[in-house]
């Protein structure tokens, strides 16, 4: 497996505040890698600094090879990296059916790729078909998540970048969203995962690095992340 | 038709026009603060620009150097008012607000704006003088009569100039990939850029259409202003009490209350006499801030442009 994604001694910071500091961790192609934690250690800010909505002070992003330190976000989604971002953030006052056009902006010149997209969007999530035409911001919670993973997928991202999925979403909602994250990792897409229910994401992706206030403490295969006592008494509850 | 009737007809023509002229303007002002959430001082000055380039192109180019008839030339240089607007609009964004939006600060550009409205008034009255000139529109001396309302040939082009305006605008905005793409920039620009969208690329066209209306405006309005380096000034007080009355950054609300204020302003000349009229606008304009301060069509900033 060759890796995907690289990230080197990042550090992050809101203006005066720093956020993380020598933050390295890396996605394989093929793979879901999760990042755990606590609210505020870092983990919405890692991602968004993975997909180009803020720009590093320091450290390095690799992505395929190539240097994307400096990208904006635009840049980025080009690359092959989308992020679905915390708090969903469709487009309320477009229809459902224009958020995934939005989505699917740079096939804008090949329509047909663009229509086959939409095809297997709507094909997977058959509630978006019959919502196609309502203003995104009618939908519910768990229809608007769905809308915005299949947003990012339409367009076809080598890596997809996921932040809170379960926030505020019913337990029944939450399972179909990780079925929905799983099929598109089984249809090639590389997944970094963002999550705070732990139990949900190292159940889901293969790896997971523990963060907590702005540094990585704790790495490896989720199955042994779930044995590691840490973890255990600080996520998963203690037993 | 009594004579009541008649007078109130003619008027609502005459107020329709005016509407048409003021919303020119307002949508500009409106479009520019739904995508940007900036307040564009400088506007005015694209009217006026707008309303120069055609006088010059229509008396010193479209008669003269092509030989074509007065209403040729007028037509012609409401289109060349469209591209200086159009070009002035893109130079300015280029050159003013790009960079300073980089910087990612909210205040500077506001005051940019004052920057360059202050430049271009200073620049044209350096290079065309203080004294007004003289612009005269072929089709105002055209009179149309439908029974006993009266109207002249501009009005007409004035009210189909407009609504090709607002239909061409709808017609973008809902069918065209770009035109959602400005929408989904307006409601959340953050998240426009995740999807690949260049929100720069997206502000500047916002800033181009904007200016290309004022353009148009300015050729539409130059006949009657009194036509200065300050003109546009006159007309736009008006427009930012009909954007605010519309409920800012809203269209459907700018175009009521354009065409609302035009007809008010009609009948406040007809029964309490022209110099009310701006006393009436603003009297309308506080009653808007303190009955329903959200503007006329009041939904969620998201949902307008």
């Amino acid at each position: 497996m060759s890796v995907l994604l690289q990230v080197e001694n990042l550090e992050l910071a809101y203006g005066e505040v720093p956020v993380c500091r020598d933050l390295s961790f890396q996605v394989e192609e093929g793979e879901i890698v999760t990042l755990i934690g606590a609210n505020g250690a870092g983990k919405s800010t890692t991602m968004r600094a993975v997909a180009g909505a803020m720009l590093p002070r320091r450290g390095r992003i690799i992505f395929d090879g190539q240097e994307v330190t400096q990208l904006p976000a635009h840049r980025r989604l080009l690359a092959g990296i989308a992020l679905v971002p915390e708090g969903r953030r469709v487009f309320p006052a477009l229809t459902v059916r224009e958020n995934l056009e939005m989505g699917g902006f740079k096939f804008r010149g090949e329509r047909q790729k663009l229509d086959a997209q939409m095809a297997r969007m709507l094909e997977m999530f058959p509630l978006l078909r019959e919502r196609a035409a309502q203003p995104a911001g009618t939908l519910s919670g768990g229809e608007q998540q769905m809308l915005a993973l299949s947003r990012a997928l339409m367009s076809a991202p080598r890596l997809l970048c996921m932040d809170e999925p379960s926030l505020g979403l019913a337990p029944l909602v939450v399972q179909d969203i990780f079925q929905s994250i799983r099929a598109a990792n089984a249809a090639g897409t590389s997944i970094l995962l963002v999550e705070q229910n732990a139990r949900y994401a190292l159940d889901t992706a293969s790896r997971g690095y523990v963060m907590q206030t702005g540094a990585i403490i704790a790495s490896g295969p989720c199955a042994i992340l779930k044995q590691d006592g840490r973890v255990k008494e600080a996520y998963l509850g203690r037993r | 038709m009594t004579d009541l009737l008649t007078l109130l007809v003619q008027q609502s023509v005459n107020g329709v026009y005016l509407g048409c002229l003021y919303v020119m303007v307002a949508l500009g002002l409106t479009l520019i603060y739904g995508v940007l959430n900036q307040i564009n001082f400088a506007h005015a000055d694209f009217v006026t620009v707008g309303a120069f380039a055609a006088l010059f192109t229509a008396t010193r180019f479209g008669t003269k150097v092509l030989g074509l008839p007065d209403t040729g030339a007028y037509l012609l240089s409401m289109v060349a008012a469209l591209g200086a607007g159009a070009l002035l609009g893109l130079a300015i964004n280029a050159a003013v607000f790009a960079p300073l939006r980089e910087r990612g600060d909210e205040l500077r550009p506001l005051i940019a704006t004052i920057g360059v409205s202050v430049l271009l008034e200073n620049f044209q009255l350096w290079l065309l003088g203080p004294i007004p000139y003289q612009f005269d529109s072929p089709f105002s001396l055209e009179t149309i009569r439908i029974g006993r309302i009266f109207f002249t040939a501009q009005s007409v082009l004035v009210v189909v100039a407009a609504a090709l305006a607002i239909v061409a605008l709808y017609a973008f905005m809902k069918f065209t990939f770009l035109g959602k793409a400005l929408r989904a920039v307006a409601q959340d620009r953050e998240t426009a850029g995740l999807m690949g969208i260049n929100p720069n690329l997206l502000i500047a066209l916002t800033i181009v259409i904007a200016s290309a209306l004022a353009g148009v405006g300015g050729a539409l309005l130059g006949p009657v202003l009194v036509l200065t380096p300050f003109a546009g000034a006159t007309v736009i007080v008006k427009a930012f009490a009909i954007v605010i009355i519309g409920g800012f950054g809203n269209m459907q609300g700018t175009i009521i209350a354009g065409l609302l204020v035009g007809v008010i302003e009609a009948f406040t000349v007809q029964y309490l006499g022209s110099g009310l009229i701006d006393l009436v606008v603003f009297v309308l304009l506080l009653v808007m801030l303190v009955v329903r301060p959200t503007g006329l069509i009041a939904e969620r900033k998201e949902e307008n442009v």
